[in-house]
């Protein structure tokens, strides 16, 4: 653990260790590239001194967006030392020559040598995007009971709306306008409703999207884009909604030219 | 008479108020669904840290309880300090960290628990017995690490500590004998967990006088908060926090979560009033003929707002019962994705069904679905009498 403390007013010295500080724990703590801290192992020997000699802004990762951690970078030698464990390292990376499959790389390594284990990087993103597959399955889950609710709901409006029009339809049988006339018009009305309630959802979406991503973005110091409303997402939704509007219209209007026109005018 | 009316008007038109019902119920289980996520993660962490009766934890300063690799120094001093305190029952040292067992040709990794089973905090004893005091030979397993190593009650299993990857050397290893199947109550499902005293442990992973937390139980619920001041006071190196207080970092972690209910909740009942406004709206309108003929021979104009609104919580109310059977069935699904987040105890729950919940989410929808009956029900009180009736009659 890292616990940085400022020493307000402490001059830049060439001889401490030199640390790059997190640009939300800077803004924390009010620090300024010179500035001079206290750091230490553990909480209670915050015995060494360092000068901030950079603030840097972390690459956007989800992994760490709910996490209250802030980090500081050193020189390798220089946290070895404060952390009292020399010519120790936790890790390395390692660069292959281009055409190397890693998997086989990671497997010699691990057949030649004893004491550490090597893996492929897309082996431990794979384990370490675990979270990131549950919340997935999760908003997927949210989406097929939204969809559900939503074509529903559409089914609903349409049929409303379609049976809203008896008088006017049993107007036009009255008069001798045929029934696949009154059924295409009825339909073509239907078509309008959910392309024009299809654009509006999708415009609604991006609005929604940009206020959840300022509203996170501000909320996490983050750059991560939290909500992504794709050409492809907005082509499903236009296509479901068509293809329930249209469903349920078709099913409406069918029902409508089948009965009588003295039942459509109230009068059966 | 009233509710008769309501229902038979409701039956004039099976498919739309079937297919409204539908809708109802799909939204009002979402809504269910999102008041039992709003809450329920915060309410299931509280009753697992409260499980044991336990109502403070002390970590190292700056961390939360394994939270982090940290751990408190000068332990014993820290536990006989506490244990002194005149308003603590109890204080119950855990020290937490990798083990290995060896198996036939290599080594089994493990996550150890030291603690002391008189105050312990963490696990409950399902087969076999629990670690008497002094019993440094004996060895706890959850069912997972039971099953990875093929050992019962009884096995005597070989534990490695302060395992050296570098040189691949054990610097201790020990003789343990299975003394019982526990329960061990924070660990993730699967994890393969073992318990043994917490001396043995310290000498294991080489932590002599150290500890990861102190679980402390409070004589009275009333004094937990003037303990926990006391103890900010008096131990200012470490972080000492009560059972609340956890559930609020907790909350703070998992604010997503409660503003997505919060979001998709509002949705679910801005759809739940569009659909009963909607459809009361075209039901009042077809029906005026029939109202200004009601009120023509005096039914009075409250008695026909009372009416459409009695349609609206009727529509409202079925819905909402049909909803609430949707909805725990929903949150069961969604509960067992969200629980498969790896590192998460496996005795959590986001979707917690309680009366409150359900009480909650049926009044919250009672009221969407009167309100959605307001506009349709003013639709029907000023319909002129006159002019509706020759316009029926034309």
């Amino acid at each position: 653990m890292l616990l940085p403390f400022a020493v307000p007013g402490a001059r830049l010295s060439a001889q401490l260790p030199r640390i790059a500080v997190e640009r939300r724990l800077a803004s924390q703590l009010g620090l300024r590239v010179g500035d001079t801290l206290r750091i230490g192992a553990v909480p209670d020997s915050l015995r060494e001194r360092a000068v901030v000699a950079a603030v840097y802004e972390p690459r956007p990762d989800p992994a760490g967006v709910l996490r209250p951690d802030r980090y500081v970078r050193l020189h390798l030698p220089d946290l070895a030392a404060l952390l009292g464990a020399p010519d120790r390292v936790d890790r390395f990376g390692v660069a292959l020559v281009p055409g190397t499959d890693p998997a086989r790389a990671a497997e010699a390594l691990n057949r030649a040598a004893f004491g550490f284990r090597a893996f492929p990087s897309a082996a431990i993103a794979a384990e370490s995007s675990q979270t990131f597959l549950v919340v997935s399955r999760f908003h997927r889950a949210i989406g097929v009971i939204t969809v559900v609710a939503g074509a529903v709901f559409l089914l609903c409006i349409m049929l409303l709306k379609v049976e809203e029009r008896r008088l006017d339809a049993a107007v036009m049988r009255f008069v001798g306008v045929r029934r696949r006339t009154i059924f295409a018009a009825l339909l073509l009305e239907a078509c309008l409703v959910a392309g024009v309630g299809s654009v509006l959802g999708a415009g609604l979406a991006v609005a929604a999207g940009a206020a959840t991503n300022a509203y996170y973005q501000h909320l996490f110091q983050t750059r991560l884009v939290f909500s992504l409303v794709t050409p492809g997402i907005v082509g499903f939704s236009v296509a479901l909604s068509l293809a329930l509007g249209l469903g349920a219209g078709a099913l409406a209007a069918w029902r409508l030219v089948r009965t009588s026109p003295m039942t459509l005018w109230g009068r059966a | 008479m009233a509710p008769v009316w309501t229902l038979r008007n409701l039956g004039r038109r099976p498919l739309r108020t079937a297919l409204s019902l539908a809708g109802i119920a799909v939204a009002s289980a979402m809504l269910l669904d999102m008041v039992m996520l709003s809450g329920g993660i915060e309410r299931s962490f509280e009753r697992l840290l409260l499980g044991r009766g336990f109502q403070v934890r002390v970590s190292p300063k700056g961390a939360l309880p394994f939270d982090a690799e940290a751990s408190i120094a000068d332990a014993d001093q820290v536990v006989a300090r506490l244990r002194g305190d005149p308003d603590i029952a109890a204080a119950g040292p855990v020290l937490g960290g990798a083990l290995y067992a060896r198996t036939a040709d290599s080594l089994a990794t493990l996550f150890g628990y030291g603690i002391d089973p008189a105050a312990q905090s963490l696990y409950q004893v399902l087969s076999g017995r629990d670690l008497a005091p002094g019993d440094t030979l004996g060895i706890l397993l959850s069912a997972p690490a039971a099953a990875r190593l093929g050992a019962a009650p009884g096995d005597t299993l070989r534990i490695v500590g302060g395992l050296d990857p570098g040189i691949a050397t054990a610097a201790v290893e020990r003789r343990l004998v299975v003394r019982g199947m526990v329960r061990w109550l924070y660990d993730y499902r699967g994890q393969p967990s073992v318990g043994v005293l917490l001396p043995v442990m310290q000498r294991l992973v080489h932590a002599p006088d150290r500890v990861s937390l102190v679980a402390v139980r409070v004589r009275e619920d009333a004094a937990v908060p003037g303990v926990v001041a006391r103890l900010r006071a008096t131990e200012p190196r470490l972080e000492v926090n009560s059972v609340a207080q956890l559930v609020v970092h907790f909350r703070e972690r998992l604010v997503y979560f409660r503003q997505l209910s919060y979001i998709l909740g509002t949705v679910s009942l801005i759809v739940t009033v569009l659909l009963v406004a909607t459809l009361l709206t075209i039901t009042v309108s077809e029906r005026l003929g029939e109202i200004a003929t009601l009120r023509a021979v005096g039914v009075p104009r409250a008695r026909i707002v009372r009416q459409v609104l009695a349609e609206g919580l009727a529509l409202t109310s079925i819905g909402t019962v049909i909803g609430i059977g949707l909805g725990i069935a929903t949150a069961r699904r969604l509960d067992a994705i969200l629980t498969s987040f790896p590192g998460l105890p496996a005795a959590l729950s986001f979707f917690v069904p309680e009366p409150r919940s359900l009480a909650l989410a049926g009044a919250i929808l009672l009221v969407a679905g009167s309100v959605a009956g307001l506009y349709p029900a003013w639709l029907a009180a000023r319909a002129p009498i006159a002019a509706t009736l020759r316009a029926e009659a034309t």
